[in-house]
């Protein structure tokens, strides 16, 4: 049996015992058959379990007025939220990748607080996110609230096959629900497993503190659930794996090995490398459990805690260490609301709001008769009792969330070293993606860099004529003040930012900084000036493209375009046309284009079809 | 109301507790402001803070809790209330009210009265989290991805201290005067200058470090969802001598005296960081007199204003995009250099 699936399945036997201690489990999961075996688990033992549709408004969530039903009746009529579940119940969040951000704020509240307005209720929830790898996940409040994290995007059919499922669930002692929430609640766990738990935790650099709570909790109730009356090392370290592993945020440093030896049972020595997750590989047991847990201490139980936490991790750990120490992007997920902007007359729906509809809004008909008619016994004095009577109150506007627009900047290095070479080239391609910003109506900005300065040769505008004439302009020959120029980019951007567009960066340049911040020579100090700026560029999660211009792909400018967090993209021989082309296709696959290609492609087809695509 | 976690039982966070206890010594100083990661233990912080607070007295029957002793009815209901001979009164914890992100701006400011509308045909106002937060606290959680239509609303009610409601034929005003709570991660986004400048203090909050404390913090949690109401019981006394000790600041305020020289350190320290307006001056004055209250001291010294100007101040500060040390630092730099130590 795969251990992963293994822990899947413990997972969901705990939560169906208790949904609301542990506050439910983040399922990273595509619909398939494995998914539906777990879901088909979870059922089994959790019939109670109830779907939450992440449409639902806060009004349905969490109860309140009954508008139809006080209509029919004229009287008062309240119904029940869908959140305010007096028995324990496990609610699933079909699509909770997509799920709204104030859904994701009402969910988060109810789980901290254990109360719907006044009344206790008792749930946990199923978050079922089924987010591509480059696609934002369940909002990042939600998930920190979540006890367990499940990624089952590994596992294979064969995984999820039932015979494993329908045995492990025949020998849970689960004919009494009653019974076994009640001996659950019961179970203790002693000092040093609560050590081990935290220390488990630091090492792993898990920071929050629900981590090791809900790693606790989780403990007591896999152990409570195989009959125990104490928390069993075994149970500690499945926790562990379930909880404190898959929010890892570093490899913890391998123990120094010789100095004690540890003198209780043999542990397996486990291989240093975290094992492949493949089928084939053997998946290692979980540490034996010691024959008396009393007589080991808090740092070897620690150390043996660890083990079994990292007998999951990935073999790709680090690239996705790598991914989740990046800063947070403007993208959805984290601070994704600065990049979502208000619009009246296009982008995604918005819930209508009352206001009025000239001044470009348009009237939302339906909000507005639904607004008018719980008020119609009110205004029956005045009106006929034929018509409903609609006022100015009632009436309610369509809102749209818009993208905001985009602000392109471009960042050419005009220097001796690139001016011998890629100027021209460089300044034909980027006339090329003007021509397409401006299409896009996107907004441009063009930074040159030469000598110790770098100079703004277009504020940002939608001005096509303006933007040529100063690329033209533009003469070559010099230092590389690389550093300087980040910084005026930076400068550009966060300006940009403020007034709510979304800026990128397109950067020319061939990545041999020779003039420093301050404007003096020498390359080291141009360098380390470079990549500190390039930090600080990453640090505001602004996305950047790395033109790499000079004739071979620098190692050195590989290294700046990481350090800026930016995507790389080397052009060792190529024309304007190809360079342009390089940029398209660098964008599509990062977040920085995409976000407004995505409109484009539908208002500007026609235009697209016309551009000449050259091979 | 869920039973909250008691103060007393926080492990840690010297900061924010320090902060919170000042709030609640002198609700004048504004509000607070908690920045740090998820799951360091914030919201569990601004929710207990209703045990350092005595109850207070409301007339009966009002959905605003006004005070009985102020003669003038400041609100729709004290109008009906006051205008007998004799007011009756009640005894209410103070509010703390969680303002969730989504809310509506009916949920906020209040709205028509939908039951009665529908069910008698009467046109009555339902007041809304503005008026339950009324002389109490109203708490934000992720206050940064607050939407700009609340933000806005926010912080003109948070200056005016009143509510007016001119909308679905409904107008009314009555008083909203509470202190604001925030939290939230600033590398989620970042807050307004203007609702930035409505917080009194600001304080980073980071999980400790330490491994004994860890395992203290997970112990208490533990034993406080088991049994929240015999936890609650445990640290009954610990809670009462804080609420004490508040008391007795509170009462000593007022004869708190912060000299001439104590107010142009704070002149200097706030014109050496560049911060815009003076209300920079009147928190870092109207803080130390809070905290040196509740150090017992009856005059303002300049090492209370050493342990104050950094929560008070760092939000202020203009910020630079080069220069990435934090603004503790920057005000810490300040400090010395006014100081000189």
């Amino acid at each position: 049996m795969n251990l992963a699936w293994d822990d899947a399945l413990w997972a969901a036997a705990a939560l169906s015992v208790d949904p609301a201690g542990l506050r439910g489990v983040w399922l990273r999961c595509p619909h398939g058959p494995v998914r539906d075996a777990w879901l088909a688990t979870l059922n089994q033992l959790h019939p109670q379990a109830r779907r939450l549709p992440n449409h639902a408004d806060a009004e349905r969530l969490l109860g309140g007025l009954d508008l139809s039903a006080t209509l029919q009746t004229g009287r008062a009529v309240h119904q029940a939220g869908l959140l305010q579940q007096a028995s324990p119940t496990v609610l699933l969040l079909p699509m909770a990748e997509r799920l709204p951000d104030d859904t994701a704020a009402i969910l988060g509240q109810v789980l901290d607080q254990g109360m719907v307005g006044s009344a206790p209720t008792c749930i946990g929830l199923a978050a079922l996110d089924e987010a591509l790898d480059d696609e934002p996940p369940l909002a990042g409040g939600l998930q920190e609230r979540l006890g367990i994290w499940l990624d089952l995007r590994q596992l294979g059919r064969a995984d999820g096959a039932d015979e494993d499922s329908q045995m492990m669930l025949a020998a849970l002692p689960l004919q009494d629900m009653q019974a076994m929430r009640q001996h659950v609640q019961q179970v203790q766990a002693n000092d040093a497993q609560m050590q081990a738990l935290c220390q488990t935790a630091m090492a792993l650099g898990v920071d929050s503190l629900r981590a090791p709570i809900a790693a606790l909790r989780l403990a007591c109730v896999l152990s409570g659930l195989r009959g125990f009356d104490n928390v069993q090392d075994e149970d500690l370290g499945r926790a562990a794996r379930l909880v404190l592993t898959p929010r890892a945020t570093r490899v913890p440093p391998p123990p120094e090995q010789p100095e004690q030896e540890p003198a209780p049972p043999e542990p397996q020595p486990e291989p240093e490398t975290p094992p492949e997750n493949d089928a084939a590989d053997e998946t290692p047991e979980p540490p034996e459990p010691p024959e008396d847990p009393q007589a080991l201490s808090p740092q070897q139980m620690a150390d043996i805690l660890l083990e079994a936490a990292l007998a999951t991790l990935p073999a790709d750990v680090l690239k996705q260490l790598g991914e989740a120490s990046k800063p947070p992007t403007a993208g959805r997920g984290q601070g994704r609301s600065g990049d979502r902007r208000i619009s009246l007359s296009r982008g995604t729906p918005l819930p209508p709001r009352p206001g009025n509809p000239r001044q470009g809004a348009r009237l939302h008909i339906l909000a507005t008769l639904n607004a008018a008619v719980p008020r119609q016994k009110l205004r029956q004095t005045t009106h006929s009792r034929t018509r409903v009577a609609v006022r100015m109150e009632d009436v309610h506007i369509h809102r749209f969330a818009e993208h905001s627009p985009t602000c392109l900047i471009f960042a050419i290095d005009a220097s001796g070293s690139a001016a011998l070479h890629r100027l021209a080239e460089a300044k034909g391609a980027v006339e090329l993606l003007l021509a397409k910003s401006y299409a896009r109506r996107d907004q441009v900005c063009v930074i040159g860099f030469r000598g110790t300065t770098a100079e703004v040769l277009l504020p940002p505008s939608k001005s096509l004529v303006r933007a040529k004439r100063s690329l033209s302009g533009l003469p070559g020959g010099g230092g590389t003040p690389l550093a300087t120029a980040i910084q005026s980019c930076l400068q550009v951007a966060l300006a940009e930012k403020r007034l709510g567009h979304s800026p990128s960066l397109v950067m020319l340049c061939d990545g041999r900084p020779n003039v420093g911040l301050q404007g003096q020579g020498g390359r080291a100090q141009a360098l380390e000036d470079a990549l500190t700026l390039a930090g600080l560029w990453r640090g505001h999660g602004l996305p950047a493209i790395w033109l790499d211009t000079s004739a071979r792909p620098e190692p050195q400018a590989q290294q700046l375009a990481q350090a800026m967090g930016a995507r790389y993209v080397p052009l060792p021989l190529a024309n304007s046309q190809r360079m342009a082309q390089a940029i398209q296709t660098a964008s599509r696959h990062t977040e920085l284009v995409s976000r407004h290609t995505e409109p484009a492609s539908r208002h500007t087809e026609p235009f697209r079809a016309k551009v000449p695509t050259s091979a | 109301m869920a039973i909250p976690f008691p103060f007393s039982a926080i492990v840690a966070q010297d900061e924010m507790k320090l902060a919170i206890q000042i709030v609640a010594v002198d609700p004048k100083v504004g509000g607070v402001l908690a920045l740090g990661d998820r799951g360091t233990g914030k919201s569990t912080a601004v929710r207990a803070l209703a045990d350092l607070l005595p109850p207070i007295q409301v007339v009966k029957g009002c959905r605003y809790g006004c005070d009985p002793s102020s003669s003038a009815a400041t609100c729709p209901d004290c109008e009906r209330l006051k205008s007998g001979k004799k007011v009756a009164t009640e005894t209410k914890p103070v509010p703390v009210v969680d303002l969730p992100l989504g809310a509506t701006e009916d949920r906020v400011v209040g709205a028509l009265d939908l039951e009665q509308a529908l069910s008698q045909g009467v046109k009555a106002f339902s007041p809304g989290l503005l008026a339950q937060a009324n002389r109490g606290f109203l708490y934000i959680d992720e206050v940064n991805l607050l939407e700009d239509h609340l933000v806005d609303l926010l912080i003109d009610v948070a200056a005016s201290g009143e509510n007016v409601v001119e909308r679905e034929g409904l107008s009314v005003r009555h008083p909203a005067r509470f202190v604001l709570v925030g939290s939230g991660n600033p590398e989620e986004g970042e807050l307004r200058p203007q609702l930035l400048d409505r917080f009194g203090l600001s304080v980073e909050v980071r999980t400790p470090q330490d491994l004994d404390q860890r395992v203290l913090v997970i112990k208490r949690r533990d034993a406080f969802e088991r049994d929240p109401e015999a936890f609650r019981y445990s640290y009954a006394a610990d809670n009462e001598a804080l609420r004490k000790h508040i008391l007795k600041a509170r009462k000593a305020l007022d004869k708190v005296v912060a000299g001439d020289d104590l107010l142009r350190t704070c002149a200097q320290l706030c014109q050496k960081l560049g911060t815009d307006g003076l209300r920079a001056e009147l928190t870092l004055m109207r803080a130390s007199r809070a905290y040196a209250a509740l150090q017992g001291s009856k005059t303002v010294k300049t090492e209370h204003l050493r342990v104050i100007a950094p929560l008070a101040l760092r939000h202020r500060l203009r910020r630079n995009p080069l220069d990435d040390t934090g603004s503790g630092t920057r005000v810490q730099r300040a400090l010395e250099e006014v100081l000189g130590s």
